[in-house]
């Protein structure tokens, strides 16, 4: 399982897949943050919470790219045909699948961690710069950014057990973007809320990071829900990808 | 172009393998066995209670029409696809059951089956990593198909040609005894062809075993010891190329008799 996990490293490492990715998120973090920090009225963003949730961003992005990424490990490999060298390698399809998720979720907390302590960071500095008061506390960081890395690294595993049930990379990739930018958002819509949508993937990714403790779930429970989305979306890739045949 | 390496590796006594329980086969057990294996997509049967064996030591051309089923039942051989009914067999179990499988069968089933943006040898390391393969296979393999000076450089700089080649390097990684090839002549220019067949006459030579599937009945004739040919699925014919020969048939004749029916 080492070779296998060393494996998945290389691949993630010798393309500028993930390279790229990151520099986007950084890109997406720097332009939220500066557009938050300076175009909003202090009103706006003077209070804890509004504090939080500009700062908060950062973990979105992670979210997002980490999900990317992990899908892309295994939709990447499938569009570009190495998935058959990999699995003439590996005929134990399972274990591919589980080095994708253990690498994935390595890869994706490192995002989330870039993503939300940049965020925090540049958005602190932006206010400071305009003189308003920070209220976000070392504790309200600490979670911004260790939720953040943790929420990404389970989005990853998520991503993964996406690519791995749809496979085609186009969907895979509209498919998660879609979720989280648009559906999520109606969800969490005034007219539609119905106090389900903060169990939603996305919604628990914000709460494990401290975000918005009025209307969403505790950080802890956050955690565990997503924690359990992760593993059924893991092991619903497991079980596409051993029991299907390579296309 | 040199095959010299293969020469020296296969001379060595075989000494201690790392699986011994895979070396337990008797010399007549064969290869490759594939018992009535039947493969269906949808309505269509693709593979239709297909048998065969392979013994070591030989090169067997797959041949048939295009839809004919050679992909499809390479594919069940390699573990890639599940078969209806029946089995294929490599070395007496089935792909998935082989330890390390790398060791014992090289594959190249697509002359495309890189990422563009990845090096030839990342590419190879990351197989050999996965596969548990010494790393200095590596650079073994890509001096084999001298690919040495283009290692380093992304996969989408790469001709057809030396596509084929990473793709054979790639197969020969765990320094197998059977070598799978679904047209490895595509894109090879003559002196690769040449090449190819001199290192596929060696392999054999030195007590391996070759499948290998083609279109180019000219390049079979000249390389391979027996043809297997099907049709829609079915064997149609198993043929030596020297009973061929002495029953004054050429491969091209016995093919076109075999495989146009219908179409005539």
């Amino acid at each position: 399982m080492k070779g296998q996990l060393r494996s998945e490293l290389l691949k993630q490492r010798s393309t500028r897949t993930n390279l790229a990715l990151a520099v986007g998120m950084l890109g997406l973090v720097l332009f939220v943050e500066l557009v938050h920090g300076v175009g909003l009225a202090a009103e706006y963003v003077d209070s804890r919470t509004e504090q939080l949730e500009a700062f908060g961003r950062g973990e979105f992005l992670g979210v997002l790219f980490a999900g990317l990424l992990g899908a892309l490990s295994i939709t990447s490999e499938i569009r570009h045909g190495t998935i058959r060298p990999t699995f003439l390698v590996t005929p134990r399809r399972g274990r591919v699948v589980a080095a994708k998720v253990g690498v994935s979720m390595l890869a994706g907390a490192g995002f989330g961690l870039v993503a939300s302590g940049s965020a925090a960071g540049i958005g602190a500095v932006v206010l400071g710069v305009r003189g308003i008061d920070v209220q976000v506390d070392g504790g309200d960081y600490a979670l911004l950014v260790a939720g953040g890395a943790a929420a990404a690294a389970l989005w990853a595993a998520i991503g993964v057990g996406i690519g791995a049930v749809v496979r085609n990379q186009v969907p895979t990739v509209v498919g998660i973007s879609a979720w989280l930018l648009f559906v999520e958002g109606v969800l969490a819509g005034d007219a539609l809320d119905l106090g389900a949508s903060r169990f939603a993937p996305g919604a628990a990714a914000e709460a494990l990071s401290g975000q918005d403790p009025g209307t969403l779930l505790a950080p802890a429970l956050g955690a565990v829900l997503l924690a359990l989305y992760a593993a059924a979306a893991a092991a619903a890739g497991w079980l596409a990808t051993t029991r299907r045949d390579v296309v | 172009m040199t095959t010299d390496g293969i020469d020296a590796r296969r001379r060595r006594d075989p000494g201690p393998r790392p699986l011994p329980a895979l070396r337990e086969h008797s010399p007549g057990d064969p290869v490759v066995s594939v018992r009535s294996l039947t493969k269906r997509y949808g309505g269509l049967t693709a593979v239709d209670d297909l048998s065969f064996s392979l013994y070591a030591g030989t090169i067997t051309g797959f041949l048939g029409p295009n839809g004919a089923g050679k992909t499809t039942t390479l594919r069940l051989l390699l573990g890639l696809a599940d078969p209806a009914s029946g089995e294929a067999l490599v070395f007496g179990r089935r792909y998935e059951e082989l330890d390390q499988p790398a060791r014992r069968v090289g594959a190249v089933l697509e002359s495309n089956d890189f990422h563009p943006g990845r090096s030839g040898e990342d590419h190879l390391r990351a197989l050999a990593l996965a596969g548990a393969l010494p790393p200095a296979r590596v650079g073994q393999v890509l001096e084999l198909v001298e690919l040495g000076t283009a290692a380093s450089r992304r996969v989408q700089t790469y001709s057809l040609g030396m596509r084929q080649r990473l793709g054979l390097a790639a197969a020969l990684l765990g320094d197998p005894d059977l070598l799978v090839l679904d047209e490895p002549a595509n894109g090879l220019d003559p002196a690769g062809v040449h090449w190819l067949r001199t290192f596929l006459r060696r392999f054999a030579a030195a007590g391996g075993t070759v499948l290998v599937s083609s279109h180019v009945l000219a390049e079979v004739a000249q390389t391979v010891d027996e043809v297997l040919i099907i049709d829609r699925g079915r064997l149609v014919a198993r043929a030596r190329l020297d009973e061929l020969a002495d029953r004054g048939q050429t491969l091209e004749d016995t093919y076109l008799q075999l495989t146009t029916r219908g179409a005539s």
